[in-house]
């Protein structure tokens, strides 16, 4: 996760390149490091070092990694003639990399040729059936080419041998959201929570999944995890109070006819409410009556 | 003797010193020519799976008051089960890893590549040591010792009535082999074989089986008492809102 002081560090050099005020290399730097998507910013600045030959001697042995840089904002921008000449001068440089055939790989997926791609992952495979970054390449391959299902498939065998990498169940997470499977959604946000407990995105996901799923016990649970969503964020995460609001009133629907509400609960969801309505009135005046017309129909049915 | 005894600064300059820069460039030498020599170490796949279940089981240990607890006990009776569980060993199966650990070629070449970069550089600067550097006083330790560690600081030089404090060169080389370490993590990053004394740790500790670790976090999973905290984080929540909405 990228903190708050290394994005307006990497605003601030975006800003500054931008403005052609120099600072390209440490901008590229930043954004290697903290593995963040700019593809049209990455090839501007990286092909300007790159085609300006005193640059590029000045950067030595780094001038391979901005080369793959390139490459894949390359891809990732369609210049896929930029990222082949960048692939060729690496493949020149060296001979024997299976870093570079990832590359490679990567153009033929980007070129749309999905067998060849898939035929040199499985070669790779093969070699080292161990490398993790080559199996998520599949999974993504078949994502690209629509295969929700192969790609739930091998992400599932990916993640039965490298049970530890939180990133791969946040994807797999998140591709079962987007096929409403939202029990299986809600194992792989518990996973995330897990391995991470303090961080305050998986809290909110898990909530909103349960809150979907629905039914008395998934609320109360979802109205809970929204609360430590807001302990996590010293309240300023607004759709935890939303979600608290939203929790409350569902919850108290359900329960119309029943006496057991938590004591706690209509302090909570004032005070949330309360919270939004600062907020809006701090940021966007214009929309509070909106704010408040809809927090009051919730209201009226809690 | 109580009087202080002079020592030529020749011996700085000709012993203390040389014998450091000697220690620091043979640690810079082993560490590059072991990243020659180093092999590419081919992962078993049981290992890896059993490393990443570990792991696992740990993270659930950890935060298992943040799921809720029909969760925390699906996933207890997934790792603990008695017939497919990840961490359930069975008895009579636990292989001895020792006995695993010289019967894999791979490993011992491995085990005995690293033991010589590490024996043979010692070997030869102790012998040089004690060559060209004996017998002489070499240094003074700033505080006082007892007698007993006459025969460990003082083994070149052959009077008994020489304070203490008064040490060969031998013990110089010594303080340098544990005290470079510090230096050696500065300079060579983190990752360098010249981590001598950690190695040596090991090496007496050499129990370091997967499977009883597994059984370990088996046992301390089945230990642990479920009790969610997100109840508490409720009325945490309600704090927090009061203070902000005041």
């Amino acid at each position: 996760m990228v903190t708050k002081s290394e994005e307006d560090q990497l605003n601030r050099l975006e800003a500054q390149v931008d403005n052609a005020g120099g600072g390209a290399w440490e901008y590229l730097c930043l954004v290697r490091k903290l593995k963040v998507r700019r593809p049209d910013k990455v090839l501007k600045h990286g092909l300007a070092i790159l085609n300006d030959s005193k640059k590029r001697s000045a950067l030595g042995t780094e001038e391979w990694t901005l080369c793959e840089q390139v490459a894949v904002a390359a891809m990732d921008c369609q210049s896929l003639d930029v990222a082949k000449d960048c692939i060729k001068v690496l493949r020149k440089r060296f001979p024997d990399s299976k870093r570079v055939g990832r590359l490679e790989g990567m153009l033929l997926e980007a070129k749309g040729l999905w067998a060849e791609a898939e035929k040199a992952y499985s070669s790779f495979l093969e070699d080292n059936p161990f490398d993790q970054v080559i199996h998520k390449r599949r999974v993504a391959l078949a994502k690209a080419q629509g295969n929700i299902t192969t790609a739930i498939e091998c992400l599932n065998k990916y993640l039965d041998t490298f049970m530890a990498d939180h990133d791969a169940w946040r994807e797999l997470a998140e591709i079962y959201i987007s096929l409403q499977m939202y029990k299986q959604a809600a194992f792989c946000y518990e996973e995330l929570i897990l391995s991470q407990p303090t961080n305050p995105l998986h809290h909110l996901a898990y909530a909103d999944v349960l809150y979907t799923i629905g039914g008395l016990e998934n609320l109360q649970a979802a109205k809970k995890y929204y609360a430590s969503t807001i302990n996590l964020t010293g309240g300023k995460n607004r759709r935890a109070l939303f979600g608290v609001c939203l929790c409350t009133s569902a919850i108290g629907q359900l329960s119309k006819g029943r006496n057991k509400e938590d004591k706690d609960s209509p302090e909570l969801q004032l005070l949330a409410v309360a919270a939004l309505e600062k907020d809006y009135k701090q940021r966007a005046p214009g929309k509070l009556p909106l704010l408040t017309s809809a927090l009051k129909s919730l209201r009226v049915s809690s | 003797m109580a009087e202080d005894l002079v020592l030529d600064t020749a011996i700085r300059d000709w012993v203390l010193i040389p014998l450091s820069v000697v220690m620091v460039l043979i640690g810079v030498l082993r560490y590059f020519v072991s990243k020659l020599m180093r092999s590419a170490q081919i992962p078993d796949a049981k290992l890896v799976k059993e490393g990443q279940v570990i792991v696992r089981a740990r993270n659930l240990r950890a935060a298992a008051n943040f799921i809720p607890p029909k969760s925390f006990r699906a996933r207890r009776l997934y790792y603990s089960n008695e017939e497919n569980g990840l961490l359930y060993v069975p008895k009579g199966q636990a292989p001895n890893a020792q006995a695993q650990m010289f019967s894999d070629p791979n490993m011992a070449m491995d085990m005995m590549k690293k033991n010589l970069s590490m024996i043979i550089p010692q070997t030869l600067t102790f012998a040089w040591v004690n060559f060209f550097f004996s017998g002489f006083v070499a240094a003074k330790i700033p505080f006082p010792l007892t007698q007993r560690f006459r025969a460990m600081l003082q083994n070149g030089i052959d009077l008994s009535t020489v304070d203490v404090s008064y040490v060969s060169s031998r013990s110089w080389y010594f303080l340098n082999l544990f005290g470079l370490r510090g230096l050696f993590s500065i300079i060579l990053g983190e990752e360098n074989a010249t981590d001598d004394t950690q190695r040596m740790m090991q090496m007496t500790g050499f129990g370091f089986t997967q499977p009883k670790s597994l059984g370990a976090e088996k046992d301390g999973l089945d230990i642990v008492q479920h009790d969610w905290t997100m109840p508490k984080f409720e009325r945490r929540a309600e704090a927090v809102l009061r203070k902000l909405v005041r």
